[in-house]
């Protein structure tokens, strides 16, 4: 019965497209659960949602515990991530102070103020995009993303901080950490869904690297399922099918400029001068396959629990 | 292109290429793997090896009726200086098998992370050496090819050619784990193609090198290449893949002893090669012949 009782959730970074999505969701699925969204950036940006509360905070300690002490939470979203693009490599001591310290903050007050549950947004980059990747990366595999680019060592950071952290305490609070593939879709500015949505891409002629792509509706989906569905432990989120770099390219009528990664890396510092930012790192995911194992999240969630497969999902980029 | 080089098919090669890749096409119309294997890019290659498998390495195959159709670890010696001889068994199971079939050969890590090569590799059925990946494609009843001999059955110089090097047992853990008997393969006449060979480890590991081959000719000799596939090795059926050490490498051996036994039938049955390089007004016609 206690499973029905109306729930009071927080959703940390709800200007991000995903968290908005997460939060209709949430709200057409569970009317009477009260859920407030927080972020640093403009609130006013967030579309009219009925039942969402939203403020405009800086993400300090004070403030949170402000939060945290009036609000009584049962679960926390934690969907706030540092884009490596707007904020440049160059930043790593400030993604760290707000990625990693951030995290720490937040799970440190979920367990002060008797929140049940925290959800924590990861990403499979964690993993590294590297040549002698195996296949199907399952949850226990080395994160080795930060070996070969430190700029990544945050998001590394913060994932090990939430799963240490989830195993210490997993008497006393639920965590579960997820790490999704490539999220695409209309209403998230990820590089990714950038790159499919532009008229012209470059096409590597010298890699073709897979790639799984999860809709954001679905990601939303899985978030949203997250809170009631699945226990503690770390999730891998991605879809059985893949595709191609090349072949995504062309399901979603991007027309592709043949262009060698020999220069990706004199074009990326180029691009960056010209203040275009993007983060050396996604370099290799265009070289080399990631791909993840959902066994883990299939034992919970069923066998089929997208609503779009991947040539739906790429071809709703152009919808 | 290729034709006007006189390295085009030829009318026999024409009709074996578009035979085979017909009968691919109805065994792999819906495979696809996360490598990116690619039908229409086996054709093109089958075009341009062809010619170098029939007309330049004259390969001779025996026993090629003991590959039934069913997943097989194939496990090979590897000889050779350069890993040509994985492209030639691969060929080989792909052109004389019944059915025919796509073997999938174990690259090493630098090939994968080569620009163009790692593609074109993955699109031909070739894929990382992984344990993961290994199994993989066995679970989906494809066979694979394995040279448990590693790098050290290839960088071997002309006085220790066909000394057949202990094999790891990493393999016999995956037919363990995915129950899929192994298939003996022996290549002989791969060492010749590189005959004068020395290898300079230590100057090579003064170069962060595992070895530096020095050898007196860059690009292999047309050595006629023979390739036998033994009779497939049940597995037993008592033994866990997670056994120790001790209890898998009598199998092992048995698999080498198999393997050193062909070769040995292999050299002595081998075609002359070397012979015409001592008469090279003979052996540069021989070549001629083939362009």
């Amino acid at each position: 019965m206690s499973e029905q009782k109306t729930k009071r959730v927080l959703i940390i970074g709800i200007v991000g497209g995903l968290a908005q999505i997460t939060a209709r969701l949430l709200l057409q699925n569970h009317p009477d659960w009260e859920i407030v969204g927080i972020d640093s950036r403009d609130t006013n940006r967030v579309q009219n949602i009925k039942g969402l509360k939203t403020i405009t905070m800086k993400y300090s300690r004070g403030n949170f515990e402000k939060i945290f002490r009036e609000e009584n939470f049962d679960i926390i979203y934690h969907l706030a991530r540092f884009s490596h693009a707007s904020l440049g490599a160059e930043n790593l001591t400030k993604r760290l102070e707000l990625s990693v310290m951030g995290t720490n903050r937040i799970l440190d007050m979920g367990l002060r103020f008797g929140v049940k549950k925290i959800i924590v947004l990861s990403t499979y980059h964690v993993y590294g995009a590297l040549p002698d990747n195996s296949i199907f990366l399952p949850e226990d595999s080395p994160l080795k993303a930060s070996i070969q680019y430190p700029e990544l060592l945050d998001v590394v950071e913060m994932d090990q901080i939430a799963t240490n952290f989830m195993w210490k305490y997993q008497k006393k609070i639920e965590v579960v950490v997820l790490r999704p593939s490539n999220i695409i879709g209309n209403q998230i500015k990820n590089t990714m869904s950038r790159y499919l949505q532009n008229p012209l891409a470059l096409r590597p002629v010298d890699y073709n690297p897979m790639f799984q792509f999860i809709h954001e509706f679905d990601m939303a989906s899985v978030l949203m399922r997250s809170a009631q569905e699945l226990p503690t432990g770390i999730y891998n989120v991605a879809t059985d099918d893949f595709v191609s770099l090349r072949n995504a390219l062309e399901v979603v009528g991007v027309k592709g400029i043949p262009f060698s990664m020999a220069l990706a890396g004199p074009l990326n510092k180029f691009l960056k001068k010209m203040n275009i930012k993007i983060p050396d790192y996604l370099i290799d995911y265009l070289k080399y396959s990631c791909l993840i194992s959902n066994k883990e999240l299939k034992k919970h969630l069923g066998e089929n629990f997208y609503r779009f497969n991947m040539e739906e999902t790429l071809k709703l980029l152009r919808a | 292109m290729l034709d006007q080089l006189g390295l085009g098919l030829n009318e026999q090669e024409k009709a074996k290429q578009q035979m085979v890749l017909q009968r691919l096409k109805e065994r792999y119309h819906n495979y696809s793997d996360p490598w990116g294997f690619d039908l229409n890019t086996v054709g093109k290659a089958l075009s341009i090896l062809l010619p170098i498998y029939s007309r330049y390495f004259k390969v001779r195959v025996f026993g090629a009726e003991n590959i039934k159709d069913e997943p097989y670890i194939f496990v090979s010696n590897h000889t050779g200086q350069i890993p040509i001889d994985g492209a030639l068994i691969t060929l080989a199971t792909a052109l004389e098998s019944n059915p025919p079939r796509i073997l999938h050969s174990m690259v090493e890590r630098f090939l994968a992370s080569f620009p163009f090569l790692g593609d074109l590799s993955a699109q031909t059925g070739s894929i990382l050496g992984d344990r993961e990946n290994c199994k993989w494609l066995l679970n989906k009843k494809e066979s694979i090819l394995v040279f448990p001999e590693g790098v050290r059955g290839i960088s071997k110089s002309t006085s220790h050619f066909y000394e057949l090097q202990p094999f790891t047992n990493g393999f016999y853990r995956i037919a363990l784990n995915t129950k899929t008997k192994i298939l003996p393969v022996t290549v002989v006449g791969a060492e010749e193609m590189f005959p004068l060979v020395v290898h300079a480890k230590k100057a090579g590991k003064a170069l962060g090198l595992p070895t530096l081959p020095i050898s007196a000719n860059l690009f292999p000799l047309p050595s006629p290449i023979d390739i036998y596939f033994g009779e497939p090795i049940e597995l037993p059926e008592q033994l866990d893949a997670e056994a120790q050490d001790k209890e898998i490498r009598p199998h092992v051996h048995e698999i080498e002893k198999v393997i050193k036994g062909q070769i040995k039938h292999g050299l002595e049955n081998k075609r002359e090669f070397l012979e015409p390089l001592k008469r090279p007004v003979e052996f540069i016609s021989r070549l001629k012949e083939f362009l």
